[in-house]
């Protein structure tokens, strides 16, 4: 397969025409960097299953399309933030929108702008986003920080006719014992082509304590990578719970680093993939300390023509003895043209080390659903009941309990579009 | 009730029922015996509309209809419940919410508006109350980690709250202690009436002591070989199947 040709000197050209400021320099080095490695190819290992062609083109023609950003719209904003009460803080097309972020201001959290000894990550897409990032985004999250409601990072990217991509990045810490529950939401719309690529870091002191919840609801015509990099030190804890329910082509990259001794990182996905869309989880844990627990699962819902990935790794490196790690990823297939590549993977190079890895691909079970038959429930409910009841486990069991009823609300209205287009 | 004529069915090459003739009239409690293997799950999940198995000859009647024309669902709604030998776990799925959903089935099927909230809690926690339960099963996932005694009562609690016209109890009363075993007896006498017939497949004449049938069968490799009265079971439990078996080939 050859990806589409993509002109880095438009790129270079592009990062030399935004406006001078603190992260020029650094700008420029990555622009370079990328422009040695190029966009990932189905030739990478990590990128054997998804194939970015339609990103790079879409961001070759945004970096010849010099005009101004879409309005944001409004409504698509208002009803996000109705749906999941945070304290928000907007990042749209790119921009920190302030008018609309009082989470910036709120007492325990500090904000600023993203500088150079921020922004060290050794990869492609990475890279790519630091040539062409306008405003980054730091966040220091104090051990007094204790909000009534989480705070929340909304994505919101808008489109009209012409194709656009958006570069964003976050960088989140939180000090010594702190304790934050946020909220990190991604939607857009408009009828261009749209890639975003996002870049997250997430550094939990001792002692810290973070509940994150990752909901990705984009357009159906709208493409999406996003790396999420976290290092746990001693004592603190992850529980990062993840949802993808629109986009076209989604992949996520979700690393955790645990650099001290019992930290926990627990992580819970749910990817509802339906007809002409892609989502690809890549998860990978470096157990650099042990004992330390990380502890993962997965569950796909798969129908139509759609290809999912799940792709989970986790290094327990010399010396860190009593680690605890496991894996999981179940996928239901609803349909024969439905794919997907599920693999688990463990290095372990640790004595007394505790691992386990599952995974399963299946229909429905045929005994539940006589059973639920039996007692007087049609096929198709049978079958609705049973399908939402293997999503309703990670729903259950995700960060921010206040927000599940919101995700069960938007797991069933995508089971139903699934059911409907079954159906028809 | 159920006319069930020279009943043929088989699972892929296997043939298992082999002319299977019973009839059960309302009122009627039956109870069939056989050795493991003999086909009573079979006649059960058959009667229910297992999709699994291929019927190949013969009839079965419901209330005057072609019961191998109904879809499962459609048989429940007419009044028909299955408790099984092996009731499913479902993780995710509610306890209360089956029930609820399984009540509005047949409600609708009847033309009745759906149970009431209140309605329907009070009537759980009665029916519970009957079967020993704790309440807090209600809130669970359709048997999710119930033991084998909490399975079976929880499939007398569908029937109850179903109150169907015909109850096949597939072995009902295995691995039950003699506390669980009386509650689920209970549970079944609660449901006699002149409308109503009940199956009882055992393999123990035990529970025959606590639910009296009127009839009682012993099916043998596909077929009915013997009926008779409720001594019939105690004679078995004496003499063993293979007295029936030579006394039938005799
Ligand atoms: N799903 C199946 N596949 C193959 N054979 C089956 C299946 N179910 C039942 N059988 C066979 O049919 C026969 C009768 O089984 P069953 O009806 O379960 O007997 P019982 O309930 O009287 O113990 C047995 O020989 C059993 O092995
Ligand atoms: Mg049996």
């Amino acid at each position: 397969m050859s990806e589409p040709a993509f002109n880095h000197e438009a790129l270079l050209q592009a990062v030399r025409d935004l406006p001078v400021d603190s992260l020029t320099a650094s700008r420029r080095d990555a622009a370079n960097l990328f422009v040695a490695r190029g966009f990932p190819t189905v030739r990478d290992e990590d990128w054997k299953y998804t194939d970015l062609s339609n990103v790079i083109e879409i961001s070759q023609q945004s970096l010849q399309v010099a005009s101004a950003p879409a309005a944001i719209d409004e409504d698509l904003l208002r009803q996000t933030q109705a749906n999941l009460d945070a304290h928000w803080i907007v990042i749209a097309n790119g921009k920190v929108l302030e008018q609309h972020s009082p989470g910036t201001n709120i007492p325990g959290v500090q904000s600023g702008s993203l500088q150079k000894t921020d922004l060290a990550i050794d990869e492609p897409l990475a890279d790519l986003n630091l040539a062409l990032l306008r405003d980054g985004l730091k966040l220091d999250i104090c051990a007094e920080f204790a909000p009534d409601k989480p705070l929340g990072l909304l994505f919101i990217d808008t489109v009209e006719n012409a194709v656009a991509s958006t570069h964003a990045r976050v960088n989140i810490s939180l000090e010594r014992n702190a304790n934050a529950r946020i909220v990190e939401a991604h939607v857009s719309s408009g009828p261009a082509q749209h890639y975003s690529n996002c870049v997250l870091h997430l550094d939990l002191a001792e002692g810290a304590v973070c509940e994150y919840l990752r909901l990705q609801d984009r357009a159906t015509n709208h493409s999406q990578t996003a790396r999420l990099n976290v290092s746990l030190k001693r004592d603190s804890s992850l529980h990062h719970g993840s949802f993808d329910l629109g986009g076209r082509l989604t992949r996520n990259d979700l690393n955790v680093a645990i650099q001290g001794r019992n930290a926990t990182a627990r992580f819970n996905g749910l990817y509802i993939v339906a007809d002409g869309q892609h989502v690809d989880n890549h998860t990978k844990v470096d157990h650099l300390v042990g004992p330390a627990i990380s502890q993962q699962e997965y569950r796909g819902v798969l129908s139509g023509h759609c290809r999912a990935v799940w792709n989970g790794k986790a290094i327990v490196h010399k010396g860190a003895d009593g680690t605890d790690a496991t894996q999981a990823n179940h996928n239901l297939l609803l349909s024969d043209a439905a794919e997907i590549d599920a693999k688990p993977e463990l290095e372990i190079d640790a004595d007394d080390v505790k691992c386990a890895h599952g995974t399963t691909v299946g229909q429905l079970d045929e005994r539940a659903l006589f059973y639920l038959r039996a007692r007087g429930i049609s096929k198709p409910d049978a079958k609705r009941i049973l399908t939402r009841a293997f999503a309703a486990t990670i729903v259950n069991t995700s960060p921010i309990s206040e927000a599940h009823e919101f995700l069960g609300g938007q797991v069933e209205e995508r089971l139903r579009t699934i059911d409907d287009g079954r159906q028809s | 009730m159920l006319d069930i004529k020279d009943l043929q069915a088989r699972i892929g090459e296997t043939e298992i029922l082999r002319g299977l003739t019973l009839n059960v009239k309302a009122g009627e409690v039956h109870a069939i015996m056989g050795p493991n293997g003999s086909g009573k799950s079979t006649l059960a999940q058959v009667v229910a509309g297992h999709e699994d198995y291929e019927v190949t000859g013969g009839s079965v009647q419901f209330k005057g209809k072609d019961l191998l024309e109904l879809a499962p669902e459609e048989r429940a709604r007419e009044g028909i419940f299955l408790g099984f030998q092996y009731p499913v776990e479902i993780p995710g799925v509610n306890n209360a919410y089956l029930l609820k959903a399984a009540v509005n089935a047949k409600r609708q099927h009847q033309g009745l508006d759906e149970i009431d909230a209140f309605e329907f809690l009070k009537l759980a926690r009665e029916k519970m109350a009957l079967l020993e339960m704790d309440p807090k099963f209600l809130n669970r996932g359709v048997n999710e980690g119930f033991s084998g005694g909490e399975k079976k009562r929880n499939e007398i609690l569908q029937m109850a709250m179903l109150e169907p016209d015909l109850a096949i109890l597939d072995e009902t009363d295995s691995g039950l202690d003699i506390d669980a075993l009386k509650a689920v007896a209970n549970g079944v006498n609660a449901l006699r009436s002149p409308d109503r017939a009940i199956i009882l497949v055992t393999h123990y004449q035990r529970l025959l002591d606590y639910i009296e049938p009127d009839f009682v069968h012993v099916l043998s490799a596909g077929r009915i070989i013997r009926s008779g009265d409720k001594s019939l079971a105690l004679e078995l439990e004496k003499k063993g199947y293979e007295w029936v078996r030579e006394a039938a080939n005799a």
